[in-house]
């Protein structure tokens, strides 16, 4: 009898946990990325053409090719953007420096395949100034969006 | 020449000859002989205070001195106006690491007589960014976030804006005012690039880690470093220069082990000056890199053992360079400027 009430009480916990969880709130979305730039999304990262250069001496945004899986803010025409990231070997938690001050996010490695919320403006040239790797120069004409904030988000 | 430019002159061949240099020093003495009278040289360094000054010196290094000498603000970036007249630099707050790439966005728009006097600040912080002369020395072109824009000095209005077609840093005016060089996201980055002063219109230059152009005194080419592919690891950055329409690229100076920036014009266009800096940048970040002076009938010109890069330009003459002191960013006038009187 004791074994069955002790089973009964675990249940009743496993159960209790596990409705506790379902009706937890989602994780807060991190005001930085609801509030800066003027478009936000949550997409995936599809694809890294070239390398991601660490070179202190240098700063540059490298362009990555994402699909877009939610407009949160502004206006996305496209499924596939390219979206530029200043200086991607650094984590974006740190990335903020003397040339670009306002950017940030908690990602901390750029890999294929992980989703991102980020906010953006457009064109990028509208708002960085400095190198740019673009892969796909001469192949696709779209905009280039600037990642300002970049925080990692459910798949 | 004068007793004090003999007195230096004789200590620059008493300095080399102590060396064990022999033919290379006495032809580095006739080129210090040579240049000695030809204007002045206006550049950055540190000055006694720890701070970056700008400092004078006649071009064999003679007659060397502080003409900001503020110790509670760096100076850096000076460029004598066409006419030798006035003198445009950039002020920095005291502590202020000098960017190599960012410093014509960092700081105040100065503008002071040639010799440094009546230091006049033109705007706020960061105003007016990568100012440079127009040939009249009235107006300056400035690189901004949109677009490149020309200032009237008298009354600083921008009165007319193009854009910026992917420059982003180290915009300069030609001479002739036909045309800006400066560097460029074209088909990839660290592209310099030409853009027609009236049209808009953009060529390349130099691609690939090619960076701080200038203008040839004839406004038709264009000097700058690049770090060509093909070296052993990281590389070195060489002088280079090329018709402003992209076409005759060449080397003018390389030394394997150091890298060549500042790249400069004598008025005349017979000699050139630049900085040999060990690490990469050109030094700013630091106390600058020697100056040294060339002339342009040596280039291609290689110096030090250099063994791959004489591999790479077996017809390059061996470098007749007078080395100066330690600079950054520096600048030549054939006008007579008075200092020293």
């Amino acid at each position: 009898m004791k074994a069955v009430s002790t089973v009964l009480l675990l249940s009743l916990v496993w159960l209790g946990a596990s409705c506790a969880k379902k009706t937890q709130p989602a994780a807060a979305v991190d005001p930085n990325v609801t509030t800066r730039g003027s478009i936000e999304v949550t997409a995936r990262l599809e694809e890294i053409r070239g390398d991601l250069i660490d070179d202190p001496m240098y700063d540059y945004a490298h362009v990555m090719k994402y699909k877009v899986l939610q407009v949160h803010r502004g206006k996305v025409d496209k499924d596939v953007i390219y979206v530029g990231h200043y200086n991607p070997a650094e984590p974006r938690g740190s990335v903020a420096d003397a040339r670009v001050q306002e950017i940030g996010g908690n990602v901390k490695q750029f890999r294929v395949g992980d989703v991102h919320r980020m906010a953006m403006e457009v064109p990028i040239d509208d708002h960085y100034m400095g190198g740019v790797i673009n892969k796909y120069f001469g192949e696709v004409n779209d905009p280039v969006y600037w990642a300002v904030w970049t925080d990692r988000a459910e798949k | 020449m004068t007793p004090r430019r003999a007195i230096w002159a004789l200590a620059v061949g008493a300095v080399l000859a102590g060396a064990g240099l022999g033919a290379q020093d006495d032809r580095v003495t006739q080129l210090a002989r040579e240049v000695a009278g030809r204007g002045w040289i206006v550049y950055a360094a540190r000055g006694d205070n720890g701070t970056w000054d700008l400092f004078l010196m006649r071009p064999d290094g003679s007659e060397r001195r502080n003409i900001t000498n503020t110790p509670d603000f760096e100076e850096g970036g000076a460029r004598f106006s066409p006419d030798g007249t006035q003198l445009l630099y950039r002020r920095f707050a005291k502590g202020t690491v000098i960017s190599h790439d960012l410093w014509g966005f960092q700081g105040n728009l100065m503008i002071a007589g040639p010799d440094g006097a009546n230091p006049v600040q033109i705007g706020g912080d960061r105003e007016f960014p990568w100012a440079s002369w127009s040939p009249d020395g009235k107006q300056i072109a400035c690189l901004t976030q949109k677009g490149i824009q020309i200032v009237d000095l008298q009354t600083k209005t921008v009165v007319r804006e193009l854009p910026r077609k992917g420059i982003y840093q180290q915009l300069f005016w030609s001479p002739d005012g036909q045309w800006f060089c400066g560097v460029a996201n074209a088909r990839i980055m660290w592209t310099v690039v030409r853009m027609n002063a009236q049209t808009g219109e953009l060529n390349i230059v130099q691609e690939f880690q090619s960076c701080t152009p200038d203008w040839f005194p004839d406004s038709r080419h264009i000097i700058f470093p690049s770090r060509p592919a093909g070296q052993d690891g990281y590389g070195y950055t060489q002088l280079w220069m090329s018709g402003g329409d992209g076409q005759g690229a060449r080397m003018i100076y390389g030394e394997d082990g150091y890298h060549i920036y500042g790249g400069a014009l004598s008025p005349d266009g017979k000699y050139v000056l630049f900085t040999r800096c060990a690490k990469d940048g050109g030094g700013s970040e630091d106390s600058g890199a020697p100056i040294c002076v060339m002339r342009m009938e040596n280039a291609p010109a290689i110096a030090g053992a250099s063994e791959a890069l004489r591999k790479v330009h077996p017809d390059a003459k061996e470098a007749i360079t007078l080395q100066l002191v330690e600079g950054w960013e520096p600048c030549w006038t054939y006008a007579e400027i008075g200092v020293g009187k």
